[in-house]
């Protein structure tokens, strides 16, 4: 095994540890419970009203931006900001110090964010296989679209994870702003309201950004074929969403290790301490 | 021959300057360490040592002079030499949640591919741990180790790769005495039982003097004495200082040979009162430097602030 493949494989471990130790963690445990409950409330109040254009429930239409949703908060939010506080607290330069450590550290985050996306969505599909009506309708293919969709999706938000993790110095310059923002993606992403009721420069907008796509691809998977009539030109574009996600998949791709490598070469112990007296004297 | 032969010196400092915008960290160091040494920088905070460490360690590039540790330039270096090299780093609270053994093991498996006859890598972890007296904590959280506990696996991590070169950046703050005390014994083992060449920084004199077979004190950036401990007492603390009152004033003077100095000084003022001799230690010498370092560093730092 070359010391590469070794610090992979010790990665893939170290991503299954640090998620056993999440889940073994009371406050990460109840962020995962709560997060989800919230989402089931949402489609248990919904289950019955209907989406009149459509002839399907709102908790049926709601679930695949939920979906969407969660791909963009666990593997993009969520990854950077884990990425930013590891930096703070001396994680990343315990893993420069050893060889082949960054990729030990790079493959230990992404399996710790497969299983956590695994986990959650898990939780979900299970929960809305219960609550929301005519889910499956579309066949046991929509099952393996899902899980094609949350892989994709996790190629094309994962990387942009990395790479805005470690753009930032401290979880706390990223967190403030980057809650607003995901807010703000949220709301302008035609998740939970059809993207055509919205001004015409949040369409646009939202079109370049990949929360969008990724809800449309959610959609033509779950949704009716006629669910297609309040998508923008009546099409759930396939290709297009394919196009923009695989783009936004090669961006965070090439960004992701010229940022880490970055991020790595600042890294030194006089840099950790400079940091460490700024949060102590803070705390103080 | 690789680096690490006898005789070659496994690090090679030469000339090396270090200086953030126009403030100069360090002005043409040079110095040398041989196979299962263990050297001591030793200064006040801020003369430079843990720049000089960093730079060593590969973290940092120098702005000039020649940098080599076991053959290669630390800034341009590969993984293979990542994996002869240990680095203690200060943990504050990294890898809380992970327990003892687990944090070993994950960490001791970036080392396996490096392994050779002569240095099985990494250090099975049972020994490790009774190296530095985990043993019963193994299953512990990080989390839950106290301070002393927190630095001896913070070493034990820096050796997990059974390193040729181990560097350790004031390994023993906050250690009470007892921990002190196990961790001097650990140094010398690493170096006797492993040709482990070990370099530490300090401020501490006294650990230096314990656990170094060389000293070499930094002061402002510089080389202010580089020796054995014996060396140094002779050499640096070689002066006698000598005070006496005459017509009501006080006198100091400083010398070499204070048998002769004061045999003159009695000969040509018998009426002298209140004669002291007193041959200066290495530690008075040490303590002096870091006094006059701080003084001057009182200064700098007002006119800094002034500045921005």
């Amino acid at each position: 095994m070359s010391a590469r493949q070794a610090a992979v494989s010790a990665g893939i471990r170290r991503g299954a540890i640090e998620f056993r130790n999440s889940l073994k963690t009371p406050t990460d445990l109840g962020y995962y419970i709560v997060g989800n409950a919230i989402f089931v409330v949402v489609m248990v109040l919904n289950r019955g009203s209907m989406v009149d254009e459509l002839g399907i429930t709102s908790s049926r239409f709601i679930f695949p931006g939920v979906l969407a949703m969660i791909l963009i908060f666990v593997a993009t939010y969520g990854l950077a900001t884990l990425v930013a506080t590891e930096r703070e607290d001396g994680t990343l330069l315990r893993c420069k110090s050893i060889p082949n450590g960054m990729t030990g550290y790079v493959s230990g985050q992404v399996t710790r964010t497969a299983l956590e996306m695994a986990f959650s969505a898990g939780m979900l599909l299970i929960a809305a296989s219960i609550i929301v009506p005519d889910l499956w309708a579309n066949g046991a293919l929509a099952i393996l679209g899902v899980l094609g969709m949350l892989v994709f999706g996790l190629l094309a938000t994962l990387p942009l994870g990395l790479a805005i993790g470690s753009f930032f110095k401290n979880p706390r310059s990223l967190g403030g702003w980057g809650f607003i923002v995901m807010g703000l993606l949220i709301v302008g992403s035609g998740l939970f309201a059809p993207l055509i009721t919205m001004p015409e420069w949040v369409q646009v907008l939202a079109q370049l950004l990949p929360l969008y796509w990724l809800g449309l691809g959610m959609r033509s998977v779950l949704l009716p074929d006629a669910a297609v009539a309040i998508e923008i030109g009546e099409s759930w574009r396939m290709l297009e969403m394919l196009g923009v996600l695989g783009v936004w998949a090669v961006v965070g791709l090439v960004l992701a290790p010229v940022l880490l490598r970055r991020m790595a070469r600042r890294e030194s112990g006089s840099a950790m301490e400079a940091r460490r007296q700024t949060v102590l004297n803070r705390v103080a | 021959m690789t680096a690490d032969s006898e005789g070659t010196p496994v690090i090679d400092v030469r000339g090396l300057s270090m200086a953030y915008g126009p403030k100069r960290v360090l002005t043409e160091i040079d110095f040398t360490l041989a196979k299962g040494e263990v050297l001591a920088l030793l200064g006040p905070n801020g003369a430079g040592k843990t720049t000089t460490i960093e730079i060593l360690e590969g973290f940092r590039a120098p702005s000039g002079g020649s940098v080599s540790v076991l053959g290669a330039d630390p800034i341009s270096v590969n993984e293979q030499w990542r994996g002869r090299i240990g680095v203690v780093l200060q943990s504050w609270r990294d890898h809380g949640r992970w327990r003892v053994r687990e944090l070993l093991q994950q960490f001791g498996s970036y080392y396996a591919p490096f392994s050779d006859e002569h240095r099985p890598r990494p250090y099975p972890v049972d020994e490790l741990l009774r190296m530095v007296g985990l043993t019963e904590l193994a299953s512990s959280k990080v989390m839950s180790l106290s301070g002393g506990q927190r630095r001896r696996l913070d070493v034990a991590i820096g050796i997990v790769g059974r390193p040729e070169i181990l560097f350790l950046d004031e390994p023993t703050v906050g250690f009470d005495p007892v921990a002190r005390r196990e961790f001097h014994d650990l140094v010398h083992r690493l170096s006797d039982l492993e040709g482990t060449s070990i370099l530490l920084t300090t401020h501490d004199l006294s650990e230096a003097e314990k656990l170094a077979d060389r000293i070499i004190i930094l002061n402002n950036g510089r080389i202010a004495a580089n020796g054995s401990a014996d060396q140094l007492s002779r050499e640096v603390a070689g002066t006698t200082e000598v005070r006496w009152m005459i017509d009501g004033q006080r006198h100091v003077h400083a010398t070499t040979d204070g048998t002769a100095f004061v045999r003159e000084l009695l000969a040509q003022h018998p009426d002298i009162h209140d004669l002291e001799v007193r041959r200066a230690t290495l530690e008075d010498t040490y303590l002096a430097m870091v006094a006059s370092h701080q003084a001057e560093q009182a200064t700098p730092v007002l006119e800094e602030e002034g500045a921005k």
